[in-house]
């Protein structure tokens, strides 16, 4: 890298004092940020990497303030500076894009205006000069016909234009640093893509530095030079991007990569998970940060801190005993499932044009109500006795409303869903309440699927209550054997949910799931709301306990390579159709819908060889509307190959292989 | 957004067939028939039901109601028992004095919550917060009658700067031009609405301060003047039109007992007089009256905030 | 430091797996014990002053105006009207009244009833409010707009003016004044508990109780209800504040309680005539008891808002 570093943190403290306890959300961060390049800074929730950034900016949130320090740029110390000189360089030579595009933006002012703002304020522009200007910005970050937006307020447009907005007013004064703080985590993988994409773009062309800060190994992969691997408050690791994922030094980072799903897993090895929590950083541990949970700690690690240290400049690691290269892979020691590709095992559940609309606008005026999202439409899939099935697609695709659905919590305005040989779209009172013993759910928000007045004893036994299962003694015998079983201390009985950990909690929501030895378990979304580390305890139960007890799963999840993870078919939907269906090698090695294949490309892979080799994202455009979605072929209006056809005629369901379908007039390879 | 006001203005129609069906019910059930009042006590039944008969008292409930909807359409209320008028020509002489005050109170008490609840948002956990707080958190406990009392004893009996009774002019004009008589009643208005009005947008504005796109105005470098002018003002006061819409039966409450204090001849006045007399058509007419000033003063409000805020322009 | 670490890492290869590693998925970690969430709230509750110093207040109110007249006994049933409008003095500390009543053993007797409406009102207006909020929210549909619309029409008619109407219609009596105000106050528990169902019904926890097969009537006992009790809880208490001043109100105009009962508003009836004599005993005491009556339940029900908001922000 050329010269001079153009921000320069050296030995950043950052405290937020809360009511009773002081946080140090940053303690000690050194890093630098050269002229052009990308610098990723990576880690789990709650380990800094926002704080620094924040820092940098002095925009804490209340309570939190630099304490010591010195954030060097272009040859003065931002902390020293006063606030109005540190006005004059934000927006101006640092920018900021911030995650949730939503209350990123202010509702009441139009985007002209939002954009125009810091022109106005830091280059002293005219009215009409500003706007004609913010038209430029608009067009650089790719808004489609920008003159005609200027009048728009942030809720009219989609999220991935709001993001390309907040990428644009941070981008106005053409700074010379932009700080990304998660840019593309509230958004859909396909629009993730296009944002990456974008910035990577804009960085060339403006010739700023950027500093992305992000919880994901395969945003960093494809597009940092450089990478900061953060833990509780400390910079662990520092190094070039390749460098770091070929030949990590620091234990933490090797076991961070090795917990992560990966596309070209073998799905019947296990995932690596790193024991334990990250610590309090209200009163952090004494010595390495990560020695409580770190597989080579030792009483030296535990009493003393490590400095980053190393060979090279380039690549410094905060270890005592550091590691060369990624983790072996464990063995193999799952009992791997015989697949059911073949179609051996008996029919579970079967459904057949499944529909579900939501009428919108007010049930009492429905003469002005103006029509109804289309969330299913004709969905047809099966699912075998002791098999995982995936669902995946992008938000609004329908797979979370097929998922309740299938354990009747929302009835079908048309098809079949059979259970073995009862149709649950057409049981009522006790028959339905009867068969909801077989359907059970497994719910993505930790701390939303469980009741906070109750106690987990009673949240567990509450399925055998409602169905009027056994007695007290047994149903607590039950619940002891369950929560042995998740891995859950036996006091946790009288605990209440806010007395666990994001982690805790869905193993208690997966042994609820468990507690009445259902047929079927729909798991929706079971681990997006965890960190990688926590994610991987939960993959791994679910797994051990699929083959103990030959669980049937219903994996849901916007994350192709944790549904790849768990499932032996996999069928991807799209704005409320089943475009493909597949084992998970038919999907990632040999899609045949141009959908699923954008899809494919568009994830993430934390592997910078493989994510740097990609081609360009396929999947164009933003998501269509689902009151009215386009005729024929929904993807149409995204597909690289639409014709004519594709607008006339809804493509049927076409084998490619055995199991192995696609709904596609144009497909990627020939159907058998 | 048309649909939306359509939506809006057909429930508000509903609430109000709704609260006139709840007043008749009331009427009929504390006040059947005026026949003894207007014949006096001593009336035979043949009179009575001769009257009730001739004024339709004894015809089916719906048919009578039907008829009250119908005479309410058009601004009949029927005849006061004690003052030898209709209740529609009282309230038409009172109603200028009572929108007066009332109306300059509601604009003074905006025009000082809004700024105050900001300020206390922003300089949030600071002693002014705190006493601002403070203060108006106790003020929001009193009794309003009990803040004329002690206005009038501070300012008229103890200072003698103002006097205790409020202007007693005819018409509105007049009362204008003895704005200083006026001070303590539309203050007394005044310091309730604030204290109520002033916690809201104090939350209000905290909420908003918390929200992103203060911290990227920041980001952009904006001071802090220009973030509270041009970013969080409209944004925090936007739920004030709703509170003010919600606000207004306590604001006739308010002018109920302000005007009685004061002796100042209003609505307020001519319902308490009505209250010593048992002068059920008036009470009951005002009780309407007020409920559907109350359902229009919230259909305004919903109104002007889908004009004021994009975000529900377009559903 | 030329070496990459102070140990060869090709000596420091550890085994594939270690135990802890292993057992990860097997072991989530231990459980630390915080209790309840409403121990949570309650310790919140504790560290805010203002809502301790309501619950004392309210203690000595009730001790005040339940035992008080054991202690200190007055005769309050004959006035010596010879003496009437005497100031403080020996063996009445707060003077004599203008019906020659000892001030202080009235202000025992107003805070009897003052408290046992309160409570009564508030406690009838949160029953009836959280069943129809609940009923409506659970049910949804028709019966959910219909109950809706009933809400409406309550919350235009102005509380003060149907409760004023009310009571001079009807004998004043503690049971009249009871259902008077509390039937005419369900109206925003209601709304709120239906809000708070409707919330509450999206929610994981509530949808996982169904798809194991919950009846309607465990999800509503178990799950909505204690789950939307603590807004209950918090409305109760502004709702005691509110019945305390609407019959202080009611009172003050002249249309409280009958005798023998006392109230506190009726106390202050002849305010602006006292006012001009120059007899301070006979308000500011009462005014006083009033006004800290009304703001100690404001303080608790402001305290209670933020410990039952702190444990959900909390998680």
């Amino acid at each position: 890298m050329a010269g001079e570093p153009i921000l320069e943190i050296r030995n950043l403290r950052t405290e937020i004092e809360l009511t009773s306890t002081v946080v140090h959300a940053v303690d000690g961060v050194d890093l630098y940020l050269n002229p052009g390049e990308t610098l990723g800074v990576v880690g789990e929730s709650g380990c800094g990497k926002s704080m620094t950034g924040l820092s940098i900016m002095r925009l804490l949130p209340p309570g939190g303030r630099v304490v010591g320090g010195e954030i060097n740029f272009a040859g003065r110390n931002l902390i020293e500076l006063g606030d109005d000189e540190l006005r004059r360089i934000r927006g101006n030579d640092i920018a900021m894009v911030f995650q949730d595009s939503l209350t990123a933006l202010n509702p009441t002012m139009t985007i002209g205006r939002q954009v125009a703002e810091p022109l106005r304020l830091h280059r002293h522009m005219a009215k009409a000069q500003a706007m004609a200007r913010a038209v430029e910005v608009l067009d650089l970050v790719g808004i489609p016909r920008p003159t005609e937006r200027l009048d728009d307020y942030p809720h009219q447009l989609s999220g991935g234009l709001r993001q390309r907005v907040l990428i644009a007013m941070a981008l106005a004064c053409e700074p010379k640093v932009l700080i990304a703080d998660e840019p593309t985590t509230a958004l859909d993988v396909t629009i993730q893509a296009q944002i990456l994409e974008l910035l990577d773009r804009l960085k060339a062309e403006l010739g700023m530095a950027v500093m992305l800060i992000t919880h994901d190994m395969g945003v960093v992969a494809g597009r940092a030079d450089r990478i900061n691997v953060m833990y509780a408050g400390k910079i662990v690791e520092t190094s070039g991007t390749r460098e770091l994922f070929e030949h990590m030094h620091h234990p933490y980072t090797q076991a961070l990569l090795a917990s992560i799903p990966q596309l070209d897993q073998d799905t019947s090895t296990r995932l690596f998970s790193i024991p334990g929590i990250p610590p309090d950083l209200a009163d952090p541990p004494p010595g390495c940060r990560f020695a409580p949970r770190c597989r080579l700690a030792t009483d030296h690690c535990r009493s003393n801190e490590p400095p980053l240290s190393g060979v090279t400049p380039g690549h410094l690691a905060a270890c005592w005993y550091p590691v060369d290269g990624p983790l072996e892979r464990p063995p193999a020691e799952l009992p791997s499932q015989a697949i059911a590709a073949n179609g051996s095992r008996p029919v579970l559940l079967e459904i057949t044009d499944a529909v579900r609309e939501f009428p919108v606008g007010n049930p009492l005026l429905p003469f002005l109500s103006p029509g109804s999202v289309k969330a299913v439409s004709g969905v047809s899939l099966v699912v075998r006795e002791g098999e995982t099935y995936g669902l995946v697609g992008e938000s609004g695709c329908g797979k979370t409303t097929l998922g309740r659905m299938i354990v009747a919590l929302e009835k079908p305005d048309g098809g079949k869903l059979r259970l073995k040989d009862t149709d649950i779209a057409t049981l009522r009172g006790g028959r339905l309440r009867r068969t909801r013993r077989d359907l059970q759910m497994m719910f993505q928000d930790p701390y939303a699927s469980l009741d906070p007045r109750m106690r987990v004893g009673n949240i567990l036994s509450e399925p055998l209550v409602v169905q009027g299962i056994g007695d007290r003694r047994s149903r607590n015998a039950r619940v002891a054997e369950l929560l042995n079983e998740v891995g859950l201390p036996p006091n946790s009985v009288d605990r209440f949910p806010h007395e666990f950990s994001g982690g805790q909690r869905q193993r208690i929501g997966l042994a609820r799931a468990l507690i009445l030895n259902p047929a079927v378990i729909v798991a929706d979304e079971p681990v997006s709301a965890l960190d990688v580390s926590i994610r991987s305890q939960v993959l791994n139960l679910m797994k051990r306990l699929q083959a103990e007890h030959n669980l049937t799963y219903i994996v849901i999840s916007h994350d192709l390579a944790v549904v790849k993870y768990l499932s032996d078919r996999i069928g991807v939907m799209y704005l409320g159709r089943l475009v493909e269906s597949g084992s998970g090698d038919d999907i990632y090695n040999r899609p045949a819908h141009p959908y699923t294949a954008g899809l494919v490309a568009t994830i993430p892979i934390p592997d910078p060889s493989l994510e740097r080799g990609k081609q360009i994202a396929a999947v164009r455009g933003e998501l269509p509307s689902s009151i009215n979605p386009p005729s024929g072929c929904r993807f149409r209006t995204r597909c690289p190959r639409a014709q004519q056809k594709c607008a006339d005629e809804v493509p049927a369901l076409r084998p490619f292989g055995p199991a192995h379908l696609a709904a596609c007039h144009f497909p990627l390879q020939e159907p058998a | 957004m048309i649909t939306y006001i359509l939506r809006r203005t057909a429930t508000a129609v509903i609430v109000v067939i709704g609260v006139m069906l709840a007043i008749f019910a009331a009427l009929h059930l504390v006040y059947p028939s005026p026949a003894r009042a207007v014949l006096g006590l001593k009336a035979t039944p043949q009179a009575v039901a001769a009257f009730n008969h001739t004024h339709g008292y004894d015809r089916p409930l719906w048919h009578q109601f039907l008829t009250y909807i119908n005479q309410t359409v058009h601004l009949n209320f029927g005849e006061s028992l004690k003052q030898n008028q209709s209740v529609g020509q009282l309230f038409k002489e009172n109603a200028g004095r009572s929108a007066l005050l009332s109306g300059v109170a509601l604009v003074i008490a905006v025009l000082i919550a809004v700024p105050l609840g900001i300020a206390q948002a922003v300089k949030r956990n600071s002693i002014f917060d705190y006493t601002a707080t403070g203060v108006s958190f106790f003020l929001y406990s009193w009794p309003i009658f009990f803040v004329c009392l002690v206005l009038i004893a501070v300012f008229s009996l103890k200072l003698n700067w103002l006097p205790f009774e409020a202007s007693q002019a005819t018409s509105v004009f007049g009362v204008v031009r003895d704005a200083k008589s006026m001070i303590l009643p539309v203050s007394a208005l005044v310091i309730v609405s604030v204290a109520a009005f002033s916690r809201y947008m104090r939350s209000s504005a905290l909420d908003n301060l918390a929200q992103d796109y203060i911290k990227v105005a920041r980001a952009k470098g904006l001071s802090e003047r220009s973030v509270l002018f041009r970013h969080l003002t409209r944004n925090s006061s936007l739920p004030i039109i709703t509170l003010v819409g919600l606000s207004l039966p306590d604001l006739l409450a308010g002018n109920l007992i302000v005007e009685s204090v004061f002796n100042y001849q209003g609505l307020g006045l001519l319902f308490f007089t009505a209250l010593g007399n048992e002068d059920y058509p008036i009470l009951l007419a005002y009780t309407l009256v007020g409920a559907i000033l109350v359902v229009i003063g919230n259909l305004v409000a919903d109104i002007a905030l889908t004009l004021a805020d994009p975000r529900i322009r377009l559903i | 430091m030329t070496s990459i670490g102070p140990v060869d890492p090709t000596q420091a290869a550890a085994p594939l797996a270690t135990e802890a590693e292993l057992l990860a998925e097997h072991d989530a970690g231990q459980v630390y014990e915080q209790g309840s969430s409403w121990r949570l709230a309650w310790q919140t509750f504790r560290e805010n002053y203002f809502a301790v110093i309501g619950v004392i207040l309210v203690i000595f109110f009730v001790l005040f105006s339940f035992v008080g007249p054991y202690l200190y006994h007055s005769n309050q049933l004959t006035g010596s009207i010879a003496d009437a409008n005497l100031g403080p003095g020996k063996g009445h500390p707060l003077g004599l009244d203008q019906n020659g009543f000892d001030e202080l053993g009235r202000i025992m007797k107003g805070g009897q009833t003052a408290l046992e409406i309160g409570f009564a009102a508030a406690a009838l207006a949160s029953v009836i409010g959280t069943l129809v909020g609940a009923i409506a929210g659970l049910a949804g549909g028709l019966v959910d707009a219909l109950l809706m619309r009933i809400v409406d029409v309550g919350l235009a008619i102005p509380t003060l003016f149907i409760i004023l109407v009310l009571a001079v219609r009807y004998n004043g009596t503690i049971t009249a004044f009871v259902l008077i105000i509390g039937i005419n106050s369900w109206f925003v528990p209601a709304r709120l508990v239906r809000g708070e169902v409707l919330s509450l019904r999206t929610r994981d926890f509530v949808q996982a109780s169904r798809s194991m097969g919950a009846t309607q009537w465990r999800l509503m006992w178990r799950h909505l209800i204690p789950n939307a009790l603590g807004t209950v809880i918090v409305n109760v208490t502004f709702q005691i504040a509110d019945a305390v001043l609407f019959l202080s109100t009611v009172g003050y105009l002249g249309f409280g309680l009958n005798p023998p009962y006392v109230d506190w508003g009726d106390q202050l009836s002849d305010g602006v005539t006292n006012l001009l004599n120059g007899y301070w005993w006979e308000i500011y005491p009462v005014g006083g008891c009033l006004i800290l009556l009304v703001l100690a339940f404001n303080f608790i029900g402001d305290g209670l808002r933020d410990a039952l908001d702190v444990r959900l922000r909390r998680r």
